[in-house]
């Protein structure tokens, strides 16, 4: 475990045992604390009364219907614990779940949000980065559901008046990456990057309150329906 | 009422119906006429009853035939309406087993040896404590999870296209039967080999109906007889099992029944409770 990650109290729900078992040991192995790993979102929700986690990792597909259960269970989790991290992670990405999760989300307030694609567990660190970022109130969209978001977004208000390469760094941003992470990615200086980010700030009527809380309302604001 | 149409009006069914009527009517215009003949025919003009009792049989046939063609119809809607719901639910079990099978399996697979890799790299690096036996069995767990996921693909593959049925139901039976966990009598006599379609459909029965011997029942030997004569391909299997087998609807039966209805090949169950079964299925060898 790196020395900036804090131990999280996490909560699991994914129906797949192989999965789940596969998830608890990376997690367990980086030093963090896995209060419960359940097979649905009923038990989910129960466990998340009960330990009150730091953050939850989600499967959206689970019994006993195998749609939206786990969904459904995040967004109410994100109603009635609104601190509590919500990652929901499934083997696609469907539009339709992304825009209601951010919806939610962005109707709740603070705490982080993410929705990863499974493939991403793959890549232990950064999954664990992504998830340590949820924790601690900011987001972790994969890149497919930003580029299908946008791509399903009819919206102009505010968002029209942002350039090209400030959609980009809001893309950017919604994946969870830093200032220093995107200038890398663009290729540019991390000062034009800072001005760029207080550019969207201003055109999306952000005040200037508490930067990393604005990155994330800048994010819910760009992409929830 | 099949026994009145032979099967060449099927090709031509206007024509044939045209030819009835015309027939039907030359009746009646001979039975009117003999009738009009009264004065000559004097005591015989009970003899135009012949002709018009022809007329009478001719016109009838023609009603049940096209009662006949409705009811062919309403049947083939029905098979059709069975066949586009038989492929979608299969589509989506096999969505479904890909989903919990080999696609789980191997984001588990990836997650393990992810984190092998950063131990690996830790222990290069000196970030991390050397702890071999740890990334082996890392390792031995992803690999493990990587030939269950073979198997599990396997699996998936064969029950969506056997690929020993590309040489011939025959050699696809054989296989099946020695693969059965109750041992089976076989006999297979095709003279000619089945439509492509015809074989897929008689072997996923052959295979459902064996594994039911296996899962049900409680048999100790089976036969399964694979014969093609005269354009028919009949698939039978008998156990010495507890019986009791039904088709009802939903169950597996009526499932092979319908997807048997398809090419208008028919099912039939007999199972007496205390056995023995004998499912025979009647398939046209081309489709």
């Amino acid at each position: 475990m790196s020395e900036l990650e804090r131990p999280m109290r996490i909560a699991i729900a994914e129906d797949s045992a192989v999965v789940r078992a596969g998830l608890v040991e990376i997690l367990a192995d980086r030093g963090h604390e896995v209060v419960a790993a359940v097979g649905n979102g009923e038990d989910l929700r129960a466990a998340v009364d009960e330990h009150q986690p730091d953050v939850i990792v989600v499967d959206v597909r689970m019994p006993p219907g195998y749609t939206d259960e786990g969904l459904r269970a995040a967004i109410a989790i994100r109603r009635d614990h609104p601190t509590t991290g919500v990652l929901v992670f499934s083997q696609y990405i469907e539009t339709r779940y992304a825009a209601d999760l951010l919806g939610a989300a962005s109707g709740a307030g603070a705490a982080g949000v993410g929705y990863l694609l499974k493939d991403r567990v793959a890549d232990v660190g950064e999954f664990v980065e992504a998830l340590s970022r949820v924790a601690g109130g900011g987001t972790a969209l994969d890149p497919e559901v930003v580029t299908q978001l946008l791509g399903a977004s009819r919206r102009t208000d505010g968002l029209g008046a942002l350039t090209a390469r400030e959609r980009a760094v809001l893309g950017l941003i919604a994946e969870g990456r830093s200032n220093g992470a995107i200038a890398g990615i663009l290729v540019v200086s991390e000062r034009s990057v800072e001005k760029h980010v207080s550019n969207i700030f201003t055109k999306l009527g952000l005040a200037p309150s508490d930067a990393d809380h604005r990155r994330v309302l800048a994010v819910l604001r760009y992409l929830a329906p | 009422m099949r026994f009145l149409v032979r099967s060449w009006e099927y090709r031509r069914p206007r024509l044939w119906v045209g030819v009835r009527v015309a027939c039907g009517i030359f009746n009646v215009a001979l039975g009117v006429l003999l009738l009009a003949s009264v004065r000559w025919l004097g005591p015989l003009t009970w003899l135009a009853a012949l002709p018009l009792a022809g007329a009478a049989l001719i016109f009838w046939t023609v009603y049940r035939l096209q009662q006949d063609s409705v009811q062919r119809v309403r049947e083939l809607e029905q098979s059709r309406a069975g066949l586009v719901e038989d492929s979608t639910v299969r589509l989506r079990r096999i969505e479904r087993d890909l989903h919990d099978g080999a696609q789980a399996q191997m984001v588990a697979v990836a997650m393990k040896l992810g984190l092998a890799r950063e131990k690996l790299g830790g222990m290069i690096n000196g970030t991390m404590p050397p702890d071999l036996r740890r990334v082996l069995e890392l390792v031995d767990a992803a690999h493990r999870g990587a030939k269950e996921a073979i198997a599990e693909l396997r699996d998936l593959a064969r029950g969506i296209h056997p690929a020993v049925l590309d040489h011939g139901l025959g050699i696809a039976v054989t296989t099946l039967a020695a693969r059965s966990d109750v041992p089976v009598e076989l006999l297979v006599d095709l003279p000619e080999r089945p439509a492509a379609a015809i074989e897929t459909i008689a072997y996923f029965c052959a295979a459902e109906l064996l594994s039911n011997v296996a899962k049900h029942s409680r048999a100790r030997h089976a036969s399964l007889a694979v014969v093609g004569v005269a354009g028919v391909l009949q698939v039978r299997v008998s156990d010495d099992g507890s019986g009791g087998a039904r088709l009802e609807a939903g169950g597996g039966l009526a499932g092979l029944a319908d997807r048997v209805g398809t090419v208008d090949g028919r099912l039939q169950v007999s199972s007496p409770s205390g056995g023995p079964t004998v499912v025979i299925v009647e398939l046209p060898c081309r489709a």
